[in-house]
């Protein structure tokens, strides 16, 4: 079990990368590939997800340009790529279970698997660790973001 | 999902505040086309006009249990990129001058409007 840190009841896990203000996260795969998903905040902010759309495997995508767009009922935004890199798969589940984001936001609900095309670079403008969490607090005080509402299921 | 990026939208938005359940959708439409990397813009126009007078919008809530209102929906319109106009002739209906407008709205005349629907890649009405 990865360690978290709980801010507001939001979960943040230490061991992915952070762009914390697009909200979004990055695991390194072995295999070289990154994953790529939204925070536990960020489905808190959302609510319920009503639909997630990615765009096609071989889409090449700069830094901080949309992989897709989710909707809740309120809500609907982009889903900004904290790397850039080419879409080498998209999770497929959530076209059937979009609200896997609100449940799994580190795991069933990732979005995209990226091939990096300028990680190292990019690494340094993420966060980790203690200083993703730290950012964190910081931003969800600054916004007084409400505390993080979780739906039946919700798993780290 | 397809790429899109670079479409441009026209959304002309004719319905105001005294129809709340007619103005929240073509903002949010908006939105999702700005999300979608779509050039957007929406032109208010007709009754379309008064919610863009300050204090207004925040009197369109159509979900009491929540806190959005059609302001918070037109700030992150804004916030997503997507340009707001009014349409000049359409201000005197309501007695609106400039100084009465939300910050971040332009006034455009008639002949613009003309101009940005025949540049446009689709117009949609309501």
């Amino acid at each position: 079990m990865a360690e978290v840190e709980e801010i507001r009841g939001c979960v943040i896990r230490k061991d992915l990368y952070y762009a914390v203000d697009d909200h979004t996260w990055v695991r390194l795969n072995d295999d070289g590939t990154a994953t790529v998903g939204m925070t536990d905040v960020a489905q808190n902010l959302a609510g319920p997800i009503l639909h997630v759309r990615v765009k096609k495997v071989g889409t090449v995508r700069a830094k901080g340009k949309p992989l897709g767009t989710v909707e809740s009922s309120k809500w609907v935004g982009p889903i900004k790529s904290p790397i850039s890199g080419e879409i080498v798969e998209i999770n497929e589940a959530l076209k059937e279970d979009p609200q896997l984001v609100n449940r799994s936001p580190y795991n069933r609900g990732w979005v995209a698997r990226l091939q990096p095309s300028n990680l190292e670079e990019e690494l340094k403008d993420l966060l980790s660790g203690d200083q993703a969490v730290a950012a964190y607090q910081e931003k969800i005080e600054r916004e007084d973001i409400k505390a993080c509402e979780h739906l039946e299921g919700f798993e780290i | 999902m397809e790429d899109l990026e670079g479409k441009k939208i026209l959304v002309i938005q004719t319905h105001g505040v005294d129809t709340p359940t007619r103005t929240y959708s073509p903002i949010f439409y908006a939105m999702a086309a700005a999300a979608m990397e779509m050039d957007v813009m929406v032109w208010f126009t007709m009754n379309g006009t008064n919610q863009l007078k300050k204090g207004e919008a925040e009197k369109v809530q159509l979900d009491p249990t929540s806190d959005v209102t059609l302001k918070t929906l037109l700030d992150q319109a804004l916030d997503a990129g997507v340009k707001l106009r009014v349409c000049q002739q359409s201000m005197d209906l309501w007695n609106m001058t400039k100084d009465d407008l939300i910050d971040g709205v332009e006034i455009l005349g008639a002949t613009s409007i003309i101009d940005l629907a025949l540049n446009a890649d689709h117009v949609m009405y309501f």
